[in-house]
């Protein structure tokens, strides 16, 4: 490694629910988090967006990380959560979870990157898997997830 | 005090004169002796110059001075504009134009001195006049300056003959005369039409001190600057040039009418606070070397009148012609207003409108008792659709703006492929949204290369065929409904339907059998498919079948279409359908299954109920009859993929839709209503199908896509 010193920053991360597993999602990517609300359908869009939202006047695209991660379809229940995520100046998208738990800090050196290789369309979306307390949470590489 | 302020109007009043200079040279091209043209021609080259010598880009400026030394001897008609000269001409105008990109964005000209181009331009002055140069310079002040009438009114314009010297600026004066120096006086006249009058003024002063210096000025500077003058001040200053070199540095800087200017002695100076009366004695003296210079401006305006150039384009010429006919000063009265500020209003114009659709879907659940208030909400909503237009006219833009350099480019390429072709315009006024005239002028050009390129023969093909020789393409821009259409017609040799089938075959985009059910129509189309082109070598012009796909994908970004009509032998025609405007639009609401709809009511031609029984069916399609044509039937439901509702209606309900002359019926649950709608897109991640052209927020919140019509029919 050509880096001796090891600088241990810590980043913030809003841990999310999907089923039984916990992802996170680093929190300067999240613009706001928003109760579910009406869905307009798209027709013809990609099988993982659920449609289309109205964000205080902005029309905005709002992906199921579930069918995403081909996991079950969503059941929307009063947990179910729309998380709207601002990649940079680019436009926003949402992406539909089952619950939004806590934020937690976790440091560089609790991070365990994952292998890259994998199968096709789980590997990509991790960056690494952390450690919170005894907890495991899945970190997700949150530019792979919402572009194609 | 530095230039950078003035920057801005230097490169807008650049952009104007090259683009007057690119139109004056190719009628130059055509008509050597169009004296109007080269008056013109000359006249933009003398501003460019003074304009690039005040701004201190003198590589500009050397480059503006050779070529205005031709221009200065075609018009007084010791040579004449041959095809070598015009080509160097219009390369000289390019490097202009590189000088002006790299001023845009370094503010600096850049170090390419086109060495080339000025040595060409001095060859042919050479060879066009031999020796006579020097003689015939002079030439054109003579004959303006000598205008005997206007004399008189001499007299009264040298208002600085009226200055009071004070003792200082008289010691200043006493001691220039010294120092083998000369004290001028001068009164600058600002041409009326002038809308920075301080800017001139500075660039004025700006052009003397480098010539000498001022001791003087009426109106002082500082209220000069604040721009605290009508059209004129005067001004004496002290320089080791002679009274010609001093004037001529005033008259060069533009929008200056006219320079009243004198040699002013210590006498002069000593005598004028004391008696004004007698001035009229030194007057007298003085006259001799008092010369009158009437920039090119104001001596030809009545000749201006070239109907082809009177738009807006030029609003300083169409100004000036209205003063000669009505003797008053007619000022296109506009102001530069930044884009995203006009982005700012239409989006508080659009929530203004959500707003109001809110109100009116309160209004309508409860509707006793509420006369008064759905008064009002009509009152807001009269309200909110005027703001609508006018805030949408002001985004407006005549298409001139975009095509006013396709005629040079033509012209280019017919040289460059050796044919003979001409370019004929119409509707250059038709305007469209501002957000779609920066993105139009790519395919627009495409288009054309793809006509000259492609459709137009060589003059030997095309005699052969009996045609004349030289090949037409015509623009025409016109506004239909709530579209602008753009037709772009040759009269070349069209599509050759078998040669595009078999190139699609042996590409692999068709197979042989999709090729023979293929009818002439469908087969045109082929040629806006990805990489495809069928001309048999790449030329540089195009060719490399990156070009109508592109031009397709991209009015179709702009929620236009463009389709090709072409006959083999006679010619082409490409028509390019545009939105007029990009925000809000009136829509029909409707219902399809369970979902709500916006259709934009540009496209809807009638509404009908039809029976169940009505439908009939062609090639196992369903249409049916409407007074007398057959209209083909679309379910909107099967193509939106929307689950079903469970009852059955009794009977049909159809909106016909057009496009062109095709008509097509889209089968729908339920109409809800008219409603002006805001255009809202849906992201950049989500991929959505040509058939959704974006999506609007309703009165209570919910999102409704709008169906872009154009695609099913």
């Amino acid at each position: 490694m050509e880096e001796n010193i090891i600088v241990n920053e810590t980043k913030q991360y809003i841990v999310i629910r999907l089923g039984n597993e916990q992802f996170g999602i680093d929190i300067k990517y999240i613009d706001n988090i928003v109760r579910m609300q009406r869905i307009t359908r798209v027709p013809m869009a990609q099988d993982y967006f659920k449609g289309v939202i109205n964000l205080r006047g902005e029309v905005i695209p709002v992906m199921s990380l579930r069918v995403r991660f081909e996991l079950e379809d969503d059941v929307i229940d009063t947990k179910t959560r729309i998380i709207i995520i601002k990649m940079d100046s680019q436009s926003k998208v949402g992406i539909l979870v089952d619950q939004v738990k806590e934020v937690v800090t976790i440091g560089t050196e609790e991070i365990e990157k994952v292998a890259q290789g994998g199968p096709e369309g789980s590997g990509q979306y991790l960056d690494g898997v952390g450690k919170n307390g005894e907890e495991l949470i899945t970190l997700l590489n949150i530019a792979n997830v919402i572009s194609d | 005090m530095d230039v950078s302020q003035y920057l801005e109007i230097f490169i807008d009043e650049t952009r104007e004169h090259l683009q007057a200079l690119n139109e004056h040279i190719l009628i130059l091209e055509k008509e050597p002796d169009n004296q109007d043209t080269i008056n013109e021609i000359f006249r933009a080259a003398h501003s460019l110059k003074g304009m690039a010598g005040t701004m201190g880009y003198t590589r500009m400026q050397r480059l503006t001075h050779d070529m205005e030394n031709v221009f200065s001897e075609i018009r007084n008609g010791n040579m004449t504009a041959s095809d070598d000269l015009v080509d160097v001409l219009f390369k000289g105008l390019d490097a202009l134009e590189n000088y002006l990109d790299n001023i845009v964005e370094t503010a600096a000209e850049g170090t390419e001195d086109n060495e080339d181009i000025i040595t060409r331009l001095n060859e042919i002055l050479e060879i066009g006049t031999g020796k006579m140069k020097e003689v015939t310079k002079e030439a054109p002040k003579a004959t303006s300056s000598s205008k005997a009438e206007e004399k008189p009114a001499v007299d009264e314009k040298a208002k600085y003959t009226s200055f009071v010297y004070a003792e200082h600026e008289r010691h200043a004066i006493a001691s220039a005369a010294q120092q083998n120096m000369k004290a001028y006086g001068m009164t600058v006249y600002v041409d009326e039409n002038c809308l920075l009058k301080a800017a001139r003024a500075f660039l004025v002063f700006k052009a003397l001190e480098d010539v000498g210096t001022i001791i003087k000025s009426v109106p002082e500077i500082q209220d000069i600057e604040d721009e605290k003058f009508d059209f004129d001040f005067s001004i004496a200053i002290i320089s080791p040039e002679s009274i010609d070199k001093v004037q001529k540095v005033v008259a060069n800087v533009s929008e200056i009418k006219e320079v009243v200017i004198s040699e002013v002695s210590l006498e002069d100076a000593n005598n004028q606070d004391v008696v004004a009366k007698e001035e009229t004695v030194d007057e007298e003296a003085t006259k001799a070397s008092e010369i009158k210079v009437t920039s090119e401006e104001k001596s030809e305006p009545a000749q201006l009148a070239q109907p082809a150039q009177q738009t807006s384009a030029q609003p300083k010429q169409g100004a000036q012609n209205n003063q000669a006919k009505a003797g008053k000063p007619v000022v296109n009265r506009t102001v530069r207003v930044d884009i995203e500020k006009l982005d700012v209003l239409m989006n508080l114009v659009s929530e203004l409108i959500i707003a109001k659709n809110g109100l009116v879907s309160i209004g309508g659940a409860n509707r006793e008792a509420r006369t008064g208030f759905n008064e009002q909400i009509e009152y807001l909503e009269s309200i909110t659709t005027n703001l609508h237009e006018s805030v949408m006219k002001v985004r407006m833009v005549p298409i001139e703006s975009v095509v006013n350099r396709f005629p040079r480019m033509i012209r280019d390429l017919a040289k460059k492929l050796d044919k003979k072709m001409e370019l004929y315009m119409s509707g250059e006024d038709t305007e469209l949204d501002r957000t779609v005239i920066d993105e139009i002028g790519d395919p627009l050009m495409h288009i054309l290369r793809n006509s000259a390129d492609h459709g137009i023969e060589s003059a030997q093909v095309r005699a052969a065929a009996g045609k004349p020789e030289v090949g037409t393409i015509n623009l025409n821009a016109y506004q239909e409904g709530n579209n602008v259409i753009i037709e772009v017609v040759d009269d070349g040799g069209g599509v050759n339907v078998d040669k595009v089938k078999a190139k699609a075959i042996a590409t692999g985009v068709i197979t042989q059998e999709q090729a023979d059910a293929m009818t002439d129509k469908e087969a045109v189309d082929l040629l806006f498919r990805p990489s495809f082109s069928t001309a048999d070598k790449i030329s540089d012009v195009s060719g490399r079948g990156v070009g109508l796909d592109v031009v397709k994908s991209k009015i179709e970004s702009l929620g236009g279409d463009v389709e090709c009509h072409s006959t083999l032998g006679v010619g082409s025609r490409f028509i390019i359908r545009l939105p007029l405007t990009l925000a809000i639009i009136q829509a029909l609401m409707v219902e399809i299954g369970t979902e709500k709809y916006a259709l934009p009511l540009g496209n809807i031609q009638t509404i009908e109920d039809v029976e169940y029984n009505e439908i009939k069916y062609v090639q196992s399609k369903e249409v049916i009859n409407l007074r007398g044509s057959v209209i083909p039937l679309v379910r909107m439901d099967e193509i939106l993929d929307v689950p079903r509702k469970d009852e059955t209606p009794s009977s049909l309900t159809v909106v016909i839709v057009a496009k062109g002359d095709k008509k097509v019926g889209l089968i729908v649950s339920s109409l809800i209503g008219q409603q002006e709608i805001v255009i809202k897109p849906l992201g950049k991640y989500i991929n959505i199908n040509k058939i959704i052209s974006g999506a609007t927020i309703l009165g209570d919140g919910e999102v409704a896509l709008i169906l872009n019509v154009n695609t099913l029919v």
